[in-house]
């Protein structure tokens, strides 16, 4: 379902004629990104990171040490002071900012704390993701009971978003960033307010959708699941990003630096 | 196009049923400034009819000079007969003038008044479709005949309702720019605050790649129809205050103004409530023009 390698189909631009050469780019480059928000502090001092299509990759950290701010950087509610960032071969540290949206509209975004709108029912928050894409109401209806399906929901459509539980919460935000089968997922803690057996669930959720061939950015500081499930590990501390291609938990020795966050964790 | 305008309609319903009261208060406040700039338009519509009627009172007195003889008035009344424009005539001596005037309960040292005080006068009808420029011919040929004196077409009066009903526009106008500003400074406020109570909503929609347009317009919706309701709330009220006047008006004050009141005509009530809609709609996007930085 979401994002088959061939059938992603970036749309930065209304109209934008399909680039056939982006199915073979890097799905995300990251060349020498710097970003301060206080001139003595860096969060990220040049940093160079290549990220495949269909890649499941964790980004972890101390806390402050820029994790949230890599991921917005990507969607770009954060601009980057140096550098560029380039998503299927564009840069978009340099988009107009009209062309946000249909950047977005690219990508699927969890959050830790959920960001549903309480007054509204689960369909609706779900719904949103299409209903700014202009679809026919008879295929919202459809994409979004296949959405909650996926995510375990099927048949909460109607429930009011703001009496559900927390994990059942980051469920329905789950559906709301696949039901538009983003290229890439991009989740800021999203099992940072949920007890360990939900996290564990809801990071299974992931898999699943990683499973059907969706990037997924998993921004992280729980260790515990970065070593339950391995995946490519970027370590953010101190501005610099280390890459840790085979993750936690396969028995190999991580350099000095993971060494040196686990000491800190 | 009629599709992304259905959708923003429902998000706008959805949006002001959950925020019900905010939106009742601003429509109540809209209505209150609108009922005062509908109440004045009511009086100048009104002073307009009358002016009207008035201008076509269709009556005018030629009052002679005390040495017209009989045969004068005789020639002068033929004359005037074949006149167009001129419907009929009426001769009135200075004793039916003064039993006239006695006759209105006239009381006092005014009783007392000599018949010579009553000049004679030719009463017309005149035709209701004349143009002032015809009666006005009419009159300058009376005037200069030797047995007529003076020639009264009640014009001032007329003159004076005109400048009473200009003066009612110009106050009505001044009155309009207060209202409109209330509308733009209350819906803008609604809007901002609507804005606030909404910022996660507005956060989703802007993560899950909607434009700025998407987002703006339920709420110019919103302000629009607060505009066209308010609008609509201060006729209501109006023209329920209007029936209670209306039922206890007198019909002798109405023969003596010529007219029996009239409420706002249609293309007003139309204009109130589409300006009601645009201003509310242009203040609202006044009020949600910089949406949250996300």
């Amino acid at each position: 379902m979401a994002g088959s390698a061939s059938s992603f189909r970036p749309a930065l631009r209304p109209g934008q004629r399909f680039d056939t050469t982006a199915a073979r780019r890097p799905i995300l480059v990251f060349e020498s990104v710097y970003k301060a928000f206080h001139a003595d502090q860096p969060v990220l001092r040049g940093m160079d990171l290549v990220i495949e299509r269909g890649e499941f990759v964790y980004i972890t950290g101390p806390s402050g040490a820029g994790k949230s701010t890599l991921l917005k950087m990507v969607y770009r509610a954060e601009t980057i002071d140096d550098g560029r960032i380039l998503f299927l071969g564009r840069d978009i540290a340099r988009l107009a900012d009209d062309s946000i949206p249909y950047l977005r509209r690219n990508m699927g975004i969890v959050f830790q704390d959920f960001k549903l709108v309480p007054g509204w029912s689960v369909f609706d928050n779900v719904a949103v993701t299409l209903e700014v894409l202009g679809l026919p109401k008879r295929l919202i209806r459809s994409r979004v009971g296949e959405a909650l399906e996926r995510v375990g929901l099927s048949g909460r459509g109607g429930d009011p978003a703001g009496v559900l539980s927390g994990g059942e919460k980051q469920r329905v935000a789950i559906a709301r960033a696949i039901v538009g089968e983003p290229a890439i997922l991009l989740a800021d803690e999203p099992t940072g307010n949920l007890d360990p057996q939900l996290a564990f669930d809801i990071q299974g959720l992931f898999e699943d959708i990683h499973e059907s061939g969706t990037t997924v950015l998993f921004a992280t500081h729980d260790r515990t699941l970065l070593e339950t499930r391995p995946h490519r590990l970027v370590i953010l501390d101190e501005g610099v990003a280390t890459d840790v291609p085979q993750g936690l938990g396969h028995g190999e020795e991580p350099d000095s630096r993971v060494v040196q966050f686990r000491a800190v964790k | 196009m009629f599709d992304s305008l259905f959708s923003s309609a429902q998000r706008a319903i959805r949006a002001g049923k959950a925020d019900i009261r905010l939106h009742v208060l601003s429509v109540f406040s809209l209505a209150v400034a609108f009922v005062c700039l509908a109440s004045a338009l009511l009086i100048v519509v009104n002073l307009q009819a009358i002016q009207t009627r008035w201008s076509r009172a269709g009556h005018a007195s030629i009052y002679l000079r005390d040495g017209a003889s009989e045969d004068d008035v005789l020639s002068l009344q033929r004359a005037l007969e074949q006149t167009p424009g001129v419907l009929d005539t009426r001769y009135v001596s200075p004793s039916d003038a003064r039993k006239q005037f006695l006759g209105d309960g006239v009381e006092g040292s005014l009783a007392s008044l000599p018949i010579e005080a009553f000049p004679a006068s030719i009463e017309l009808k005149l035709a209701v479709d004349i143009t002032p420029d015809a009666q006005a011919a009419i009159v300058t040929k009376l005037l200069a005949l030797p047995q007529v004196d003076s020639v009264e077409t009640y014009e001032r009066w007329t003159e004076r309702l005109a400048n009473l009903v200009s003066g009612g526009v110009a106050a009505s106008g001044v009155l309009a720019i207060v209202v409109f500003a209330a509308v733009v400074a209350v819906v803008a406020s609604t809007m901002r605050l609507a804005m606030q109570r909404r910022r996660i909503e507005i956060e989703v929609l802007k993560l899950v790649g909607a434009t700025d347009q998407f987002v703006r317009r339920p709420f110019i919706l919103e302000g629009a129809m607060q505009g066209a309701l308010g609008s609509l709330g201060a006729i209501a009220l109006l023209g329920v205050l209007f029936l209670m006047v209306r039922d206890r008006f007198d019909a002798s004050l109405a023969t003596m103004l010529g007219i029996k009141p009239v409420f706002l005509p249609l293309p007003v009530v139309l204009g109130m409530v589409g300006i009601g809609a645009i201003l509310g709609a242009l203040a609202s996007f006044a009020g949600v023009r910089k949406l949250s930085a996300v």
